[in-house]
């Protein structure tokens, strides 16, 4: 298969099981029919006999390097689909993937970058209920004229102790999908804080970009892409930073924001 | 005049403008920096044979307005302390905030140089981590930064 440049190959010791890894693989892979790849995964299925005081394990390798050995498939499944995302983001030469969730919103995109646990697919899901667009709740993808790409896959809302994600996709949460690439009109640098007021302040465009730039995930292995990239996706984009406390009042309020078009200016 | 009060600015660097600011990123170190204007446009002047009051006149004359010796010199502090400079070593008379404020006065023309610097993320921080009890190959790729290696192989709940 190929998404977004990156040639990856995926087999499998037994057969029936691609139908099942195919919504695995990353949003708008195609089928490549180079037989030279840039990774191999091989997923070892371990085979269905259980013998005495032995576990039946199930095993990923990526090229030769192991990546998962679980007794659970759905669990090694699981690191298929991550590990393949993310080596996907890392390598591609065409995209900046940045570590961010991100909406559409009245024809641009709203950009909400942010390490895992900051809250960011929350704040997408609460978007998204008041009529936003989906794009991503884990990649914002920035191509060369700094326009904000799709990456629509389920979101995983982590609702347990275990950081265990449920999914769901865009359509049962009531809402539409993005096709188009977007103009960044906002970036949105936020943490949750219980009980805390939405009150943010507004950011400068360099330090805007920065926290970008913390939130790239290909920036040490491609630093010259990801700062013309970055310059380009900032050009009409404001930027607040702030704590917020519940989803619903920050969602609420960054989509009351004025967008630059009319009126509102980068500090 | 010893070579350290001449500052030359590193050229192993990437850097952008954006807007009144300049990005900054150091393949060395694999660090972020944001100048504002004031640190950028002092940066930009350590050719290696200027000296503060040299930077500090071009500034001036740059602006029309007068631009103070202890302003450029907390510029290179922080750029030194940033390792944006080659050699970077203590500068003589090391102004402080409050004396660079006093002699910029009230009214100033430029903003106190500024510089901010984050380091860049590795590919498996820039993702998001793995939840307890997820298959894992090392610490930084689990919520709970915890991996265990010598049995399970897996995340441990945080």
């Amino acid at each position: 298969m190929s998404a977004f440049g990156v040639r990856a190959g995926v087999r499998v010791n037994i057969s029936g099981m691609m139908p099942g890894i195919l919504p695995l693989l990353p949003p708008g892979w195609k089928v490549s029919h180079r037989v030279i790849v840039e990774r191999l995964y091989s997923l070892v299925v371990g085979d269905g006999c259980e013998r005495h005081g032995m576990r039946r394990l199930h095993v990923l390798y990526a090229n030769s390097m192991r990546v998962a050995r679980d007794t659970s498939l759905n669990l090694v499944l699981e690191a298929l689909e991550t590990d393949l995302q993310r080596y996907t983001a890392e390598a591609t030469p065409q995209m900046t993937f940045l570590h961010a969730g991100v909406v559409g919103w009245q024809g641009r995109a709203i950009v909400i970058p942010g390490h895992s646990l900051s809250g960011k697919t929350t704040l997408v899901r609460e978007m998204l209920r008041l009529g936003a667009t989906y794009y991503s709740d884990e990649f914002g993808v920035i191509d060369d004229s700094g326009l904000v790409h799709p990456f629509v896959r389920p979101l995983g809302i982590r609702e347990d102790p275990s950081y265990a994600q449920t999914k769901y996709t865009a359509k049962s949460l009531g809402a539409a999908s993005g096709i188009k690439p977007l103009t960044m009109g906002m970036a949105v640098i936020c943490k949750y804080e219980a009980g805390a007021q939405w009150q943010p302040a507004p950011l400068s465009r360099g330090q805007g970009a920065l926290e970008l730039l913390a939130n790239s995930v290909a920036v040490r292995s491609q630093p010259h892409q990801t700062l013309r990239r970055l310059q380009k996706l900032v050009t009409h984009a404001v930027f607040i930073k702030g704590t917020r406390g519940e989803a619903r009042e920050a969602a609420a309020s960054i989509l009351n924001q004025p967008c630059p078009d009319k009126g509102l200016e980068t500090a | 005049m010893k070579e350290r009060q001449l500052p030359r600015a590193r050229v192993d660097c990437i850097s952008r403008e954006f807007g009144d600011e300049v990005l900054v990123y150091d393949l060395q170190q694999d660090v972020g920096h944001c100048l504002n204007w004031t640190a950028a446009a002092t940066w930009r002047l350590c050719d290696g044979n200027s000296s503060p009051s040299q930077i500090a006149g071009t500034l001036s004359r740059k602006l029309s307005v007068q631009v103070d010796e202890s302003v450029v010199l907390l510029a290179l502090d922080q750029l030194a302390d940033a390792h944006l400079l080659v050699e970077p070593e203590v500068l003589p008379g090391r102004p402080s905030r409050r004396v660079a404020i006093r002699r910029m006065g009230i009214a100033a023309a430029i903003a106190l140089p500024l510089v901010t610097s984050i380091v860049a993320p590795t590919p498996a921080q820039a993702a998001s981590c793995l939840h307890g009890g997820s298959p894992c190959t090392s610490n930084a790729q689990c919520c709970s930064n915890v991996c265990d290696l010598l049995v399970t192989h897996r995340c441990v709940l945080g």
